[in-house]
């Protein structure tokens, strides 16, 4: 049986306002984007930014039904199997990516949920990359007033600057803003609509022109900033080791992070370097409480052979987070045959 | 990587009441006990040699087994955070090894 090619699903995220579909519209209009399938969804009663969408594809779908985050997110997967079918009867363009606009009022993570644990949608999908809007002329306000706005941004793999058009330029305080959210999403800039950069949605973890996991650019690692400035609440930070991770210490180690942590981890996405499977690193992503099942890599992309994970988090202390796993891996590392660090028990 | 002490248990509470936001004081004790002076006294000592149990962990006299440091957390937090509500969600890593 042939292999099914697995299709990226990307989120356009952003807060109301912020220019979503004006980006999306003159994105599906690039030659690239042509084999694209759009979902739409719109909070309220008549649906319109789909019209606004210039594709004469059947492929643009809007949901009309409530706000994705909250309410339909059943609907998300129906339509995603819907176009599923539709694609593979023929009944549509046979698209090789799914992008997500969500409405403005969305949580982004429920839909990330979604597209990692429904089971019918994981054998076929593999959720690419996550993007925030943001308005370059009342951004900042908004992320100072609405929560949900600075949430956005925070769980983005890149954040896109839009009506430069208006402003010209970012002020200072913006741009200060929304590295203390997420320092590591690159960061690109709209005018009418139009993006600088042709590579929107290739910060994922399933690339499928390489057909290879992008790992580096996925954890979009940068050099350790100094996090005292940043936002109150949410923080980002990499957690690194290099001595690899026992399988169980790893799950342990989620194990604690989602029970103690719930809705408070925002996003986890690293590459780790299992000790049962030193040649082949695990990729683990998780929203909140929920994580996807590892993706194996084939080999290890660099010569870097450490494990890093990215946490963006609210209110959790990254102290808390180094000795958890610490305490985890030596536990375990205490309790298994044959290691350095067995010890009779209660030797401690 | 460091090897389980009693001061890195020490150090993981410490750091747990404070991610928690639970006031309450950390001290070893001379007979490698950690002791958590807080709204209850909690007492966390490893376990008997003989027992399958890894820890041992006093609420208040009342005497619990744990298999794991994360079983000590979560009773831990449970004693002290009147918020916390035991999640029983399990994080299965499948596959534990690629296939």
């Amino acid at each position: 049986m042939m292999a099914t090619e697995l299709i990226p699903v990307s989120v356009l995220t952003g807060f109301l306002g912020s220019g979503k579909t004006t980006i999306l519209s003159h994105m599906l209009r690039q030659p690239e984007f042509s084999r694209t399938a759009v979902v739409i969804n719109e909070f309220g009663e008549v649906a319109l930014d789909h019209e606004l969408i210039e594709k004469t594809e059947d492929s643009v779908i809007a949901l009309t039904t409530g706000c994705l985050c909250c309410r339909v997110r059943s609907d998300l997967t129906k339509t995603l199997q819907d176009l599923l079918r539709r694609r593979d009867e023929g009944a549509c363009t046979r698209f090789n990516r799914i992008v997500i606009e969500t409405s403005g009022l969305a949580d982004p993570a429920p839909i990330l949920h979604t597209l990692m644990t429904d089971t019918a949608l994981a054998s076929r999908l593999v959720l690419g990359s996550v993007v925030a809007t943001v308005d370059a002329v009342a951004g900042e306000v908004t992320l100072e007033r609405e929560a949900i706005s600075r949430k956005q941004v925070a769980v983005a793999d890149r954040i896109v600057l839009s009506k430069l058009d208006l402003t010209g330029e970012v002020e200072d305080s913006l741009h200060n803003r929304l590295t203390s959210l997420n320092p590591r999403a690159p960061t690109s800039r709209a005018v009418y609509g139009r993006i600088e950069s042709d590579n929107l949605f290739g910060v994922a973890l399933h690339d499928p022109k390489a057909r290879v996991l992008d790992v580096n650019s996925w954890l979009a690692e940068a050099p350790e900033h100094d996090h005292s400035a940043h936002d109150a609440e949410i923080k980002s930070f990499t957690v690194v080791r290099v001595e690899p991770i026992q399988a169980v210490a790893l799950t342990l180690f989620l194990e604690a992070l989602a029970e103690h942590c719930g809705a408070d981890l925002l996003r986890l996405k690293g590459i780790v370097n299992v000790a049962e499977s030193p040649q082949r690193p695990a990729v683990i992503h998780g929203v909140q409480h929920v994580f996807h099942a590892p993706a194996w890599l084939r080999h290890w992309p660099s010569d870097d052979r450490t494990s890093r994970m990215v946490l963006i988090t609210r209110r959790i202390r990254r102290e808390w987070v180094e000795v958890l796993l610490d305490a985890i891996s030596a536990e375990v590392a205490e309790v298994s045959p044959g290691s350095r660090h067995r010890r009779a028990r209660g030797s401690v | 990587m460091r090897g389980l002490s009693i001061d890195l248990v020490g150090e993981l509470i410490t750091q747990s009441l404070a991610a928690w936001h639970v006031a309450g004081t950390v001290e070893l004790t001379g007979d490698r006990a950690i002791v958590i002076g807080a709204k209850s006294e909690i007492r966390i000592e490893p376990a008997p040699t003989h027992s399958v149990f890894r820890w041992t962990i006093t609420i208040d006299g009342r005497t619990r087994p744990a298999i794991s440091l994360l079983a000590v957390l979560r009773q831990v937090r449970g004693a002290l955070d009147r918020g916390y509500t035991p999640c029983r969600v399990r994080v299965a890593l499948l596959p534990v090894v690629p296939s």
